[in-house]
Formats: structure tokens, sequence, C-alpha cells
């Protein structure tokens, strides 16, 4: 994968924490973007972009956890990695606990900081990439007509042509056929046991 | 009389209630039956008035016939008399006259009418017993009169009326003579009624007689005689003048009464006047046809009138004599009841206050024997008259060796007896200290007993002075422990600094891991800008490494300066210094904290003489106490202020929360060792944070803000 695509951004109120972290991510080849304050973060308004946040617990104003709630609340394909200083360790452990992709203790090696943060972006990789598949499905998806969609649910458990046409009884066995071919057409799929996967892969 | 008129006076001012209905319906009752029982009365005396009126008239009419009878058969005798048919027949027999009037007067003389005269048939008297007299009836003629005019008709006749001749009254009682079944003549008989007249003249209530046209022609009253009944019509006048019935007489006006019938008809009752004076009275008519008169019978109305009148004085009477009575009686009764509800009152408090005194004397025995201080109470001369359970047991001596005791008391201490001559001198002229004295007695097994003393005039119930009652407290546990405690305030000073400084460490560290993470980033950088040669960014990742270190010892030096051996009023400090560096030290805590701090500090602020690092563990303690004291307030209300002054001689630090504040049953133990509001505190805090100020020559206090939290003031003295 890719991550020249995915950004980087780093929240802490220190200056001094927050430019030596731009200053080692730029060192290595990262695009990272750094915000003094979680108001400054959300109003630069990257939570529809890709890529890892790195947030300290303890900022002035608006905290680490409740951007990340935030971020959450807004469905947003960003992967957090929180910073926590001494005493903030359980606090940190819930974060992740509830979706974060991991924390770092204040100070930590550059090793392991930079170790997690190429995981972080590997999972927002994925992240981006699930984002893209799943538009490009809805798209398709979208373009069946309402019989189609419920046809292709019961084609997709395995149901005949003759089963369909008899559970649903309003319609031909013929016409059925005639729907199932097209929502195959329009999938771009060959199969029931693709039509399967498709719809639990992307949850229609 | 009184209690009378209050009752009465009630009546008349409370508002209406069922009684006075009561009292009304009685009320009416009463003036009902009283005027019942006198129209009762009244009817029953108008009874007897009538009766007396009926029996009266009985009286009288057949007084009156019996008159008029008693001469009716004379003129009849006479009229068969030989002599007077015969001179009627022949009317030239002067010898038969002659005899005839003899004959007529020696009648008249024998029966004691007042004349009898015989007339012919024109009415010509031929013959009378006056015959010799100067008024005789002889040779007049009186054919105009009606007795004459009915005789002549046959039939007997009564007529009363004045004499034409005389001029007198009297009843003229006329009879036809007949011969051969035709008049020839009349004779006549004139009767006086003057002696009925006289016997009435006698009578309290007048009797009148009239003719049949309401003549009265005869009475008691003479003013009345002549009058009518009603006015004579034109015809009677006429009447009247032709047969001069009453002389000559023209009018007959009518009589001043003005009657009032009574129920019935027959009675009726006559207002009028006699002599000026108002009369009323009951008057009853009747007929005597055989004379065709009217009897009228009066009695007296008044006499009705006062019975009445009497009947109802005597039932006002009787009924005011009954009410009084009631009320009376009900006075008497409410009185009885009341006497008879206070006497049951006063028995009942009586057995209440016996039960009180006696439940008092326990409860009072009880307490003395209760109390774990003891009581002793003395008379003025200083001898013990009573001692509790407690007392005994604190001296080791029974109650029975210590009452009647005079000073030196057996439990004085032999090394403090001057003390408690002195002690005792001043209890006993009222002198002690109310809050107290302290003592140290002998216990009758030996041992020192510490107690304190506490003294108060005992006065009896009637406010004599009459002692002194004295309560005893073992303190020598007390003081034991207060020694005791003494010996650790030291050691736990100490052991709280330790405590605090650890906190205090524990903070620096974790500001410390800020420059220490920045420090290991920059050098990351460095090392990778170095490898990729690019020389601008690695000058600058290695100047912030530099700046991050500085940081770092900075830091460091903090740590240090709070760890180093105390160094007690060596230096000379400036109190801005000593905020400045506590603020630096506690800033990660306020971030932690979400606390904003705002200083204010005073430019040019004097010194003081003192330890930093104590100073600064003060003002560190102050500060986390505000934040705590915010924990419940929403992260941007969290506020402290921290602000220098200069006051008089002093120079002060005031921290300000706007915390909860502390509560006043809290605040006289806010410096007490181990004292503490919070659940994992020590209790050392503030305790130190004093004791620290004292050894400065300090006063740290704490006042209550508007509207909440507390400021806490530390005063140092300025140097000069």
């Amino acid at each position: 994968m890719n991550t020249s695509s995915l950004s980087l951004y780093v929240v802490d109120d220190d200056e001094a924490v927050r430019q030596s972290l731009g200053m080692l991510f730029l060192s290595r080849g990262y695009a990272v973007q750094v915000f003094e304050s979680g108001e400054a973060f959300l109003e630069a308004n990257c939570q529809q972009q890709y890529g890892c946040v790195i947030l300290d617990l303890r900022l002035d104003g608006i905290s680490g956890l409740q951007i990340f709630d935030q971020l959450r609340a807004q469905n947003s394909a960003l992967v957090v990695l929180f910073l926590s200083g001494h005493g903030d360790i359980q606090l940190a452990v819930d974060a992740v606990k509830n979706g974060a992709m991991g924390w770092l203790e204040k100070p930590c090696s550059e090793v392991l900081l930079l170790k997690k943060v190429e995981l972080a972006l590997v999972q927002a990789g994925k992240n981006m990439q699930w984002k893209v598949e799943k538009k490009k499905a809805t798209s398709l998806w979208e373009r069946l007509t309402p019989r189609e969609k419920e046809i292709s649910r019961l084609v997709a458990v395995g149901k005949s042509s003759k089963g369909i046409a008899k559970e649903l009884s309003n319609i031909e066995y013929r016409t059925v056929e005639t729907h199932r071919a097209r929502v195959f057409s329009k999938l771009g799929l060959i199969n029931s046991n693709e039509l399967d996967r498709f719809l639990r892969t992307y949850d229609f | 009389m009184r209690n009378f008129i209050s009752v009465l006076t009630r009546f008349s001012n409370s508002p209406p209630t069922r009684r006075d209905a009561l009292w009304a319906t009685l009320l009416i009752f009463v003036v009902i039956t009283v005027y019942v029982s006198g129209n009762w009365s009244a009817t029953f005396a108008l009874k007897g008035q009538v009766e007396s009126i009926q029996h009266s008239i009985s009286i009288n009419a057949l007084g009156l016939l019996s008159n008029a009878e008693k001469f009716s058969s004379l003129p009849y005798t006479a009229s068969l008399h030989p002599d007077v048919l015969s001179i009627l027949k022949d009317d030239k027999n002067q010898s038969g006259k002659q005899a005839v009037n003899e004959y007529l007067e020696s009648i008249n003389a024998q029966a004691g009418s007042d004349a009898m005269y015989l007339m012919n048939v024109d009415g010509l008297t031929i013959a009378a017993s006056n015959w010799n007299s100067g008024q005789t009836f002889v040779g007049r003629n009186y054919a105009n009169r009606p007795y004459f005019i009915d005789a002549l008709r046959g039939k007997p006749s009564v007529f009363y009326g004045i004499g034409q001749t005389t001029g007198i009254p009297g009843l003229f009682l006329a009879t036809p003579v007949i011969a051969n079944r035709v008049v020839i003549g009349v004779v006549v008989i004139k009767v006086s009624l003057r002696d009925v007249e006289d016997a009435w003249a006698g009578l309290t209530a007048p009797i009148m007689v009239s003719d049949a046209k309401g003549i009265f022609f005869l009475g008691s009253v003479p003013q009345w005689k002549f009058l009518a009944k009603e006015a004579l019509s034109e015809e009677g006048l006429q009447w009247m003048s032709r047969h001069k019935q009453y002389g000559d007489r023209k009018e007959f006006t009518q009589i001043p009464w003005v009657v009032e019938r009574l129920e019935g008809g027959s009675i009726y009752i006559i207002h009028t006047a006699l002599e000026g004076t108002p009369h009323r009275y009951l008057a009853i008519d009747h007929l005597i046809p055989e004379l065709g008169w009217t009897l009228t019978v009066m009695a007296d109305y008044h006499v009705v009138i006062w019975a009445r009148m009497v009947a109802w004085i005597l039932g006002a009477l009787i009924a005011g004599l009954l009410v009084f009575s009631i009320l009376y009686w009900r006075l008497r009764e409410k009185r009885f009841l009341e006497q008879s509800t206070a006497r049951q009152e006063l028995e009942l408090r009586v057995i209440d206050r016996t039960q009180e005194l006696r439940e008092a004397h326990a409860f009072q025995q009880a307490m003395g024997d209760s109390l774990v201080v003891g009581m002793r109470a003395r008379d003025l001369q200083g001898r013990i008259i009573y001692v509790n359970t407690a007392m005994c047991e604190i001296t080791g001596y029974s109650a029975d060796t210590l009452i009647g005791c005079l000073p030196p008391y057996p439990y004085w201490h032999q090394d403090d007896l001057a003390r408690h001559w002195i002690d005792n001198a001043n209890a006993m002229s009222g002198q002690s200290a109310l809050t107290g004295f302290e003592s140290r007695i002998k216990h009758r097994d030996g041992h020192d007993v510490l107690t304190m003393v506490y003294t108060a005039a005992l006065v009896d119930a009637t406010g004599k002075h009459k002692g002194w009652m004295s309560s005893v407290v073992d303190i020598t546990e007390q003081k034991k422990t207060e020694a005791k405690q003494r010996l650790h305030d030291t050691q736990l000073q100490h052991t709280g600094r330790l405590a605090s400084m650890g906190e205090m460490v524990s903070t620096l560290a974790h500001e410390l891991n800020q420059p220490l993470m920045a420090l290991c980033n920059f050098a990351s950088a460095a090392n990778a800008f170095a490898k990729q040669g690019n020389n601008a960014l690695l000058v600058e990742s290695l100047g912030e490494i530099t700046v991050q270190a500085q940081r770092s010892a900075d830091i460091v030096k903090r740590v240090h300066g709070f760890v180093r051996p105390v160094t007690l009023g060596i230096e000379i400090c400036q109190l801005n210094t000593v905020v400045s560096s506590v603020l630096a030290i506690l800033k990660s805590e306020m971030k932690l904290q979400h606390t904003q701090i705002r200083s204010n500090l005073l430019e040019n602020l004097p010194f003081v003489k003192g330890d930093y690092v104590l100073l600064e563990q003060v003002v560190v303690n102050l500060i986390m106490n505000g934040m705590q004291a915010m924990q419940h307030l929403p992260c941007e209300q969290r506020v402290i202020e921290v602000a220098t002054l200069c006051c008089d001689e002093m120079v002060c630090i005031k921290v300000k929360d706007n915390g909860i504040g502390i509560a006043p049953n809290i605040a006289a133990s806010l410096f007490e060792p181990f004292f503490t509001t919070k659940r994992d505190g020590l209790g050392l805090g503030l305790n130190i944070c004093r004791t620290i100020v004292e050894s400065h020559k300090g006063l740290l206090t704490f006042e209550d803000q508007k509207p909440a939290g507390t400021i806490f003031t530390l005063k140092l003295n300025r140097l000069i």
C-alpha cells in the first residue's frame, strides 16, 4: 500500500513536543500537520481525510478524548494514537478499548513511536481502500431497482428462481429470471456466491 | 348582681345562638301568657259586671213595673164606682161631682199617688183628688195627652210625662170608664217616680230609663234627662209639641255618648264625660214591654280595665320573677360547676405536682449518680452538704465520710495545700473564674488526680444564697493524652512534609517528561536529517535539543531546590519569586486538573525573612487545596487567583479559589493535625502550613469568599 497519500496530524499543546514530533516525522518523509489545540484541529476540517492523528490526552480546551469521540461520531476514517503523560495510562487504555489504534507514553523511544505510526498508517491505508471500495459498491448497488434488490437478496441466500417466484407469489418465473440476469449484469458478478459475498462485505 | 348584669350583657352582645333562640321563645311565650291571662281576667271581670248589671236590671225592672202596676188597678176600680158613672152620664149632677171629688181624694191619699182624676170623653176633667187645691185639675182639658187618647180607645194606658198643670213629672195610668160597651170617660192616676229616682241617686253607676222614642226621662244622672239616644225627627218633634209629654220642651238633643258595641250586641261600652271627668261604662239595655220603656243599666267599665291591668302587672311580675329565678338558678348551677371543676383540677394538679416532684427527685438522684462529673455542694462555711457518686469515685472517699467535712478536705494534696487554701478562699468569696481552675488532689489510695473545678453559687427557691455548687472533672487522662500528642506532633510534621515532597517530586517528574520526549524526537529527527544531508533542518533540530535540555535542567533544579535541607530564616526572600516558582512547579498539575491560574503580583514588594523552600511548600499546599475544592466545578470555572500585596507592616500572599468553601462546623478544626475532608488525605497539609508560617512569626488565616470559595492569606513581617 502506498502511504504517501496519507497524512499525519499531531495535536499537542506543549510546543516542544509538538514541534519535535513534526520535525521527526518530517525527517522520515511523512506529510505532517501540527495543531496546538483540539479546536484548531477540528477547525482544519481534516475529519474526512485519511491518515493518523496523534492526540495528547491532556490539552488545554477540549481534551484528546473529546476529539476522539467527535471523530467517531463523524464516522471519520482517521486512525487515532494517544500520547499519554505520567498517570494517564488508564485513560489511554480505555480509549484503545473504544477503538483507538494505540497509545504512546511520554517519553518514548523513537523506534517504538515510528513503528506504531507505521502500523497506524497501514491501518489508515486499509481504511481508505475500504472506503473507496465501499463507495464503488454502493454506486453499483444503487443502480438496482427496489425489485432487483429484493430478488438479489433472495438469490444470495441460494434460492432458485422457481422458489423466488413462489415466495413472491405475484411474479412469474420468467420475470424472476430476467431480474436475476439484470442484477448480475449491473453488479458485474458471475454467480450467487459472489453476490452473497458482495452483500455481506458491504452490508447491503 | 354584677353577675346578673354580666349574664344579661352577654345575652345582648353575643351573636344569636340556639340558647338565645330559646330565650326569645320563652319571652314570647311569657308575653303571650301574660296577655292572655290579662284578657281572661278582663273577661272574667266583664262577666261579673254583666252579671251585676243583669241583677240590677231584674231588680229595677221589677221595681219600675211594680211601681206602675201597684196603682194600675186603682183607676179601674174607680171607673166602676156608681158616682163616677153617674156624673159622666149626668153632667149637671153637682153633688155627685163633689162625692166623686172626695172619693178620689180619699183613694189618692190612701194609695200615696200624686193625683187621681176623671175626664169625660172631651178630655175635660170633671173630678179630681186635688179638687180643692190651688192647682186643681178640675175644669182642665187634657184631650191632647196620649194616655187619654189611648184610654178613649177602650184600653188602659201608661204614660210618663211632665204634668201640664203642675209641671211635675209623673206616671200617668189611665183606664177607660165603660158603660154599655161605650167609653164614657177616663180615670187617670198620676204616680210620682221620685222615690225610684231618689233610690238610684246613691248608685255609683248610672241607671237610665228611656221611652219608646229613645228619650231618657228617668235616671240617676239628671244631666242626661230629656236627651235622646238619637236626635228626634221632625215628626217626633211635632208629636212632642202636640202632646206636651215633657212639657214645653222643644229640643231633645242627642245624649253625649260614644257607644262601642261588644261582641254579641246586647252589651256595649259607653265613653262619656260626667262633670268634666271621662267615664267608661258597661251598659245593657232592657226593654220593659208592659211599659214600653227601655231600662239602661250601667256598670263601671274601669273595673274590667283594672282587672286586666292588674292581671298583666301580676303576670309580668311573676314572669319577671320566673326569669330571674331561672337566671339565678343557672348562675348558681354554673358557679357550682365551676367550683367543682376548679376543685377537681386542683386535686389533679396536686396529684400531678406530687408525682412531678417525686419524678424530679428521682431524676435528680439518677442524674447525680450517672454523672461522670463529680458534684460537690457546700454551705457558706465550706461544709460539704452533698456529693454524688462520681465525686466519691474521683476522691476514693465515701459520701458519709465527705459530707459534713470542713476544709482542709481529706483529698487535698499534701504538696499543694497552700494552693488549695487559696482556691478555696476564692471559691468561697465567689471569685473563682467561670472557666474553672485546675486542681491536683490525692485519691484515697494515694495516686494523684488532676481535676478541673467549676464553682457556681447555690441559690435556693426563695433566691437566698445558701452555698456553692462545684463540678469536678477528672482530667488526668486528658492531660496524659495532651502530653503524648505534643510528643507526636513534631514527628508528624516531619512525616507530612516528606509526604508532601513525594507528591511534589511526582508532579515535577511528570513535568520533566515533556522536554525529554521532545529531546528524543529532535535527536531522532537530527539523526535522520544528518543522514539525508538536510543541514538546515539538522541545525534547527540540534538547536531545539539544546533548548529542551536547558528546560529539563531548569525543572531538575526546581526539584533539587524543593528537596534540599531546611535552612529556616537565613535568607532574604522575595514572595513574588516564591509564587512564580510555585506556579512553574504546578503548571502541569494545573493542566491535569483543568484549572486556570491568575496571578496578580505587586511590583516592588518588600522583602521578608524566611525559608524559600518552606514558603513554597506552604503556597503549593494552599493552591493544591484550592484545586481540590473546585473539582466539582466544570473545567472552565476552575480558577485560582494568587496575589501578593503589602498591608501595613506585613507582606501578604492571598490564594483565592471559587470552590466549595469551608463549612462553619469544620472551620474551627481546619488547622488541626489529621483533620481532612479528602478521602485519601493525610490531614497534615494545613497543619504543617500553619506550623511553618508560625515559625516565620507570620499568620495564616482564611475567610469565606462570596459567592463561593475561600481566601487563604499568608502574612509575614516585612523586612525593614
